[in-house]
């Protein structure tokens, strides 16, 4: 659920207490690992810190980077090389920045969107908000009492 | 077969072996090719199988460096850089130990070893340490069973 830090104590704190529209508010981020460049302006920007820099680097994501993205020519010629296919992330030295895997943390995430404008390499996707018949449902009442 | 003769061809498959390999040094223009300069001055032979590239600084190899240059048929690569503390642009070496270190990382993740990657660290005056950094590399990587490299993703 699609929730700041703030909003989740509030809603601790009340006996009972439901956000009828939480599930609806945010868009839906979608990641492709495989284009992430590691430039870390998705964590800059993100007002929740849903998404930071990790300390480790997972292999395979250098290994799926498409011909034409900004990884293709690395990730092709360590296809090249490789014998079989990274069994775990790799830790990454204090002086490597950009070979870092993001870590996204889904409960933290508003579904605002920002890291998808701030992305260079076009690998995050911010889907409209998906409504359910469900929520509409439970939102006539609220705005018919208005 | 006499001994002799086989000791001898194989010392002729030894020496085409180290002919054939290629390993890709790259040398800090500060200290280690000013090293390397001086080491051929001298005229200290070089095991045949070393290929100097000339940079800026050792902070300037990145990862697609070392990688492509093992993807397109070198054996080994070495980046030569100064000693801790003293490179001319405050701390490219730094970076570059750590950028090979992640390198060595990645290749030993996904099957290669990696001793093919090294980094080592000299001195403008000290052209008998880039000659045995040199013949260590030669030596380690002659070691290792050749390198097998996938044609499909060229």
């Amino acid at each position: 659920m699609p929730l700041t830090d703030r909003g989740r104590t509030i809603l601790e704190r009340l006996p009972g207490a439901a956000l009828a529209s939480a599930g609806s508010t945010g868009c839906e981020i979608v990641r492709h690992e495989e284009l992430c460049v590691g430039c870390g302006r998705c964590a800059a920007s993100c007002p929740t810190g849903a998404s930071s820099r990790g300390e480790t680097f997972d292999v395979n994501q250098l290994l799926a980077a498409p011909a034409g993205s900004r990884r293709g020519e690395l990730g092709a010629a360590l296809r090249r090389l490789a014998r079989h296919a990274a069994s775990a992330p790799v830790a990454v030295p204090p002086r490597v920045s950009v070979y870092r895997t993001i870590v996204y943390d889904v409960g933290r995430c508003l579904g605002c969107g920002t890291c998808a404008r701030a992305c260079p390499a076009g690998a995050i996707e911010a889907l409209p908000p998906q409504t359910t018949g469900a929520d509409a449902r439970e939102q006539t009442p609220t705005e018919a009492a208005r | 077969m006499s001994p002799t003769v086989v000791a001898t061809a194989e010392a002729e498959t030894t020496r085409a072996r180290a002919a054939e390999r290629s390993i890709v040094a790259f040398c800090c223009r500060e200290c280690a090719y000013a090293a390397a300069d001086a080491s051929a001055n001298a005229r200290t032979p070089l095991p045949p199988s070393v290929r100097l590239v000339l940079v800026p600084c050792s902070g300037r190899i990145g990862p697609l460096h070392l990688l492509s240059a093992l993807a397109e048929g070198a054996d080994g690569v070495m980046v030569a850089g100064c000693l801790e503390g003293q490179c001319h642009y405050l701390e490219g070496n730094f970076n570059a130990i750590d950028r090979v270190t992640f390198v060595q990382r990645l290749l030993e993740s996904v099957g290669v070893e990696p001793e093919r990657a090294r980094m080592f660290t000299m001195s403008a005056g000290e052209p008998p340490k880039f000659v045995a950094a040199v013949h260590e590399m030669d030596r380690v990587v002659g070691a290792l069973p050749p390198l097998q490299r996938s044609e499909a993703c060229r």
